[in-house]
């Protein structure tokens, strides 16, 4: 009996799981109207998603990732936010977070919001 | 005789239309009304700075195909005048017009196929507004105090000019997850 019920539960994640879009539809919808589908943001007015590798460098440059407005107050939940973070550093910028991003993470950071996000990243870039 | 008198009434009465003060008084009343309409011309000119207004075409029914109605699919989100109703498409500025390089992203269904699809609305800039097939949808703008899910916003801040002309919808996907009405 709990051997069918844990089966029942993994058969209920995984159709939960099927069901979420891909990272690559988020990006789409909740990314690409600024940083376009391809990442390289509009010069002098949207910065590139092609280079954030540094930002992984600290926890405040990792930090500023998720807390970043654009991301942070994405119309998303933290789980979907967290695997569309992970697939934008890996797809965009050739970089895989170590940890990568989880819900739990995601859901304290995003709490956290910035006041000045332009300070913060000069901040977490050590300029 | 008679004829005679009624054609010289005639002429003599249309000599005086044409010479007479009444030929004046009536040039004059046109001029003045011809006047009263001058400042009316100009509309394309100052309305770049006016707030945008429905169109007469708002609400048409008939969703498949044409472009140059409010209710055409890829339009479900549409705040602005459609660009197929202005010299382009309804995924091309016309010409003369630089289309903007920020929009804003939703998803439509398209009753055709049955999918959704992810759709970039794009403003075109640099010409003054179009005025055609105003359109207002707005669907999948919610909620509202949400900034990042709101397009009535003139996409032209980032162009290279902030004159509005018209707007696109590009499909740039399939979407397997509808743009959910909060």
């Amino acid at each position: 009996m709990r051997n069918a019920l844990a089966l029942g539960a993994a058969l209920v994640l995984c159709g939960a799981a099927a069901a979420a879009p891909a990272p690559g539809e988020d990006y789409l919808l909740h990314c690409s109207g600024c940083h376009h589908a391809d990442g390289a943001g509009v010069p002098g007015v949207v910065p590139p998603l092609t280079g954030l590798a540094p930002f992984l460098a600290t926890p405040a440059g990792r930090a500023y990732l998720v807390r970043v407005p654009g991301v942070a107050q994405a119309a998303l939940d933290d789980a979907r936010l967290a695997a569309l973070l992970n697939w934008v550093m890996r797809e965009m910028s050739g970089a895989d977070p170590h940890p990568a991003y989880d819900a739990r993470e995601v859901h304290a950071l995003r709490a956290d919001p910035l006041r000045d996000a332009r300070a913060a990243r000069a901040s977490a870039l050590g300029r | 005789m008679t004829d005679l008198d009624v054609r010289i009434e005639r002429a003599v009465r249309a000599l005086a239309r044409r010479t007479g003060r009444r030929a004046f008084l009536a040039r004059l009343g046109a001029l003045l009304v011809g006047a009263l309409g001058l400042p009316l011309l100009p509309i394309a000119r100052s309305a770049a700075e006016s707030p945008r207004a429905p169109g007469p075409d708002e609400n048409i029914p008939g969703k498949e195909g044409d472009q140059t109605h409010c209710d055409y699919w890829r339009h479900c989100a549409m705040d602005g005048f459609a660009c197929a109703c202005c010299g382009g498409s309804a995924s091309t500025c016309p010409p003369g017009a630089e289309k903007s390089p920020v929009g804003w992203v939703g998803s439509c269904h398209n009753p055709a196929d049955g999918k959704d699809y992810i759709i970039s609305y794009n403003d075109c800039c640099g010409k003054g507004w179009c005025g055609r097939c105003g359109c207002n949808r707005n669907e999948g703008e919610r909620p509202d105090y949400h900034w990042v899910r709101n397009n009535d916003i003139n996409w032209c801040v980032s162009a290279k000019s902030l004159v509005y002309h018209c707007s696109v919808a590009i499909v740039v996907g399939q979407a397997t997850e509808p743009q959910p009405e909060r």
